[in-house]
């Protein structure tokens, strides 16, 4: 991965959409923060521009979707100054549905992205939400995700950072109704001097919820992550099951991570956990390797695609996993990461 | 087909093979026993490249090159191979694409282009059937969650795809039960041929009940003490070291 040094701007093509998108899928542009489509499909399954920029997204009441929205965000030399704005994601009552969300950058300006993505999980509902991350070394995206999970309710998010300057995922995951759930996972790859921030405040406000956080990072060069990741217990949220974990795989001697788990825990039958760990490649993996006639950073590759598929793995679906895993393993290689198949080249 | 001379080498300072001489033909199948700390494992460790061992003195020769110039990689792809007395777990690799990589660099090495998937699923198919192994372990991560037993078939398993022309095996007999045992050992003689060699490395002649070995040396404190045909791994086991170190 060390010393990637590509430029990550493309031009912007007439028709910017997947060539080949992932079967079952729908596909919306945002450019700068201004929704460019405006897509219906399934039973009623809506996005729709917001009051100012961003975007609304609807999931009708018991709408078991069978087509799943891939919102392709982009900053370009169309606006170049500081943007910031809000998307509200909405999964209506014992509805059931995925989408993947991307964001990317097509210019090599400086940008300011500060984006807040509130996501409301009603009662019953289930998401399944896919974060694809990849922009260029002078792109700076703030993006907050503000959580709120109803009862028996059950959200997902499966965040890949590929590529950026600076890079803050705050999450923030409100278990409001009793038997929630949620999961969260990410792997972030970073070299050169990028830096990726990761914050969670997983909070369990009531009774028989249940979270768990996987957030796994290789860093090369003098690259820094930070994971904060606070799990909070309210008092009288008995029966809670909280897991953490953050691992970080260090490929240079000069990469930082920094790792603070925090627990705060109020009420006292509960299931918590919390690790961390930083460390180097495995030299007795290497050699195994290596006597099997894999070359050096052949074996480096496969370990650090190892330590990743962890967190890809959690991703349901077979052919988007496939092509997370090929811009990881092409992002680990040093490689332009993109899949071929947009005419982008972007995803 | 493998000339060590003298060889000496240590570890942190620390001498362990002491001047090592073992000359392997083709076709031949060499035993090499000792007990615990002898330096069996260091030199094998030696021979397939590891470099956390310093070679201080002496040469080896294998196939007319000289070994210990070569990276780790480049003796495997001469045809070396090592089955490791502690098989490592890389999970997040599946056994298969650990071998379609295995095979795949080695075939570039040989100019050869990359294997086809139906080629490569006929060689696993036929290669774990050489030791018995089930088929749901391809797709399991390399050694994770193997049983003892299981962790030595998959360095049988993974000898076979290979198809090596030296082979080095140190002590993939300890911590198997009878069975395994006799497999790993059926494993060994199906790929015995007249082009190809094998080191048994062994701490038993349990082993050599089921892998007749030409040739058996005795290793002790980094030296080889006594090499004679197979009928010395049989006096070792009745009379044990003793003999051969006081003597």
């Amino acid at each position: 991965m060390s010393g990637t040094n590509y430029k990550y701007a493309p031009s912007l093509p007439e028709e910017f959409k997947c060539r080949v998108p992932l079967p079952g899928t729908v596909q919306a542009l945002v450019n700068n923060g201004i929704l460019r489509d405006q897509v219906e499909f399934d039973a009623g399954i809506k996005i729709v521009p917001g009051k100012d920029l961003g975007f609304v997204y609807n999931v009708p009441a018991n709408c078991i979707a069978k087509e799943s929205l891939q919102v392709i965000s982009f900053r370009d030399s169309g606006n170049t100054s500081d943007i910031s704005y809000q998307n509200s994601l909405v999964f209506g009552k014992d509805s059931e549905s995925s989408m993947l969300l991307c964001t990317h950058t097509l210019s090599m300006d400086q940008f300011n992205t500060d984006e807040i993505v509130n996501i409301d999980i009603e009662e019953g509902a289930t998401a399944d939400i896919v974060v694809m991350q990849n922009e260029h070394n002078s792109s700076r995206h703030k993006v907050t995700f503000r959580v709120k999970v109803a009862r028996k309710g059950n959200v997902r998010i499966n965040v890949v950072t590929l590529h950026g300057a600076q890079l803050d995922n705050f999450f923030e995951v409100d278990l409001k109704g009793k038997e929630a759930k949620c999961e969260l996972n990410g792997v972030y790859l970073v070299d050169g001097t990028q830096k990726i921030n990761t914050e969670v405040r997983m909070n369990h406000l009531v009774p028989d919820c249940w979270s768990s956080q996987l957030f796994k990072g290789i860093l090369d060069d003098k690259s820094v992550t930070s994971f904060t990741g606070r799990i909070l217990v309210a008092k009288d949220a008995q029966k809670t099951e909280a897991y953490q974990a953050n691992h970080n795989l260090l490929v240079s001697s000069a990469a930082k991570a920094y790792a603070q788990p925090q627990l705060e825990i109020y009420a006292d039958d509960v299931k918590c956990s919390h690790g961390a760990t930083s460390g180097r490649l495995d030299e007795n993996a290497l050699f195994y390797m290596r006597s099997r006639g894999i070359g050096a950073s052949e074996a480096k590759l496969l370990q650090q695609l190892a330590f990743a598929y962890d967190v890809l793995e959690k991703i349901d679906n077979e052919k988007l996993r496939q092509r997370l895993y090929d811009l990881v393993e092409s992002r680990l290689r040093g490689e332009f990461s993109h899949c071929d198949n947009c005419s982008m080249n972007c995803c | 087909m493998l000339e060590i001379k003298g060889l000496h080498a240590s570890i942190g300072g620390k001498e362990i093979l002491k001047g090592i001489d073992i000359s392997v033909k083709e076709g031949e199948v060499h035993a090499i026993m000792g007990p615990n700390g002898s330096g069996k494992s260091t030199l094998s460790a030696v021979l397939a490249g590891r470099d956390t061992f310093d070679v201080t003195e002496g040469d080896v020769k294998y196939k007319g090159i000289d070994l210990l110039e070569l990276e780790p990689e480049e003796r495997a792809r001469q045809g070396l191979f090592l089955g490791f007395q502690y098989p490592v777990e890389i999970p997040g690799v599946s056994n298969v694409n650990f071998m379609k990589t295995a095979i795949n660099e080695q075939r570039k090495f040989r100019g050869l282009p990359p294997i086809s998937a139906a080629e490569f699923l006929k060689l696993m198919r036929e290669k774990m059937a050489v030791v018995e192994m089930d088929s749901s372990f391809s797709g399991r991560g390399v050694n994770v969650g193997f049983s003892g037993g299981e962790k030595k078939r998959n360095e049988i398993f993974q000898m076979a795809m290979l198809d090596p022309a030296l082979a080095i095996l140190d002590e993939t007999d300890s911590g198997l039960d009878i069975d395994a045992l006799r497999i790993v050992a059926a494993g060994v003689n199906k790929l015995k041929r007249a082009d190809n060699a094998f080191i048994v490395i062994t701490h038993y002649q349990r082993l050599l009940d089921y892998i007749i070995p030409d040739v058996v040396h005795v290793l002790y404190d980094g030296r080889i003490i006594k090499t004679a045909g197979k009928e010395l791994a049989l006096e070792v086991e009745e009379r044990g070291y003793d003999w051969l170190i006081k003597g």
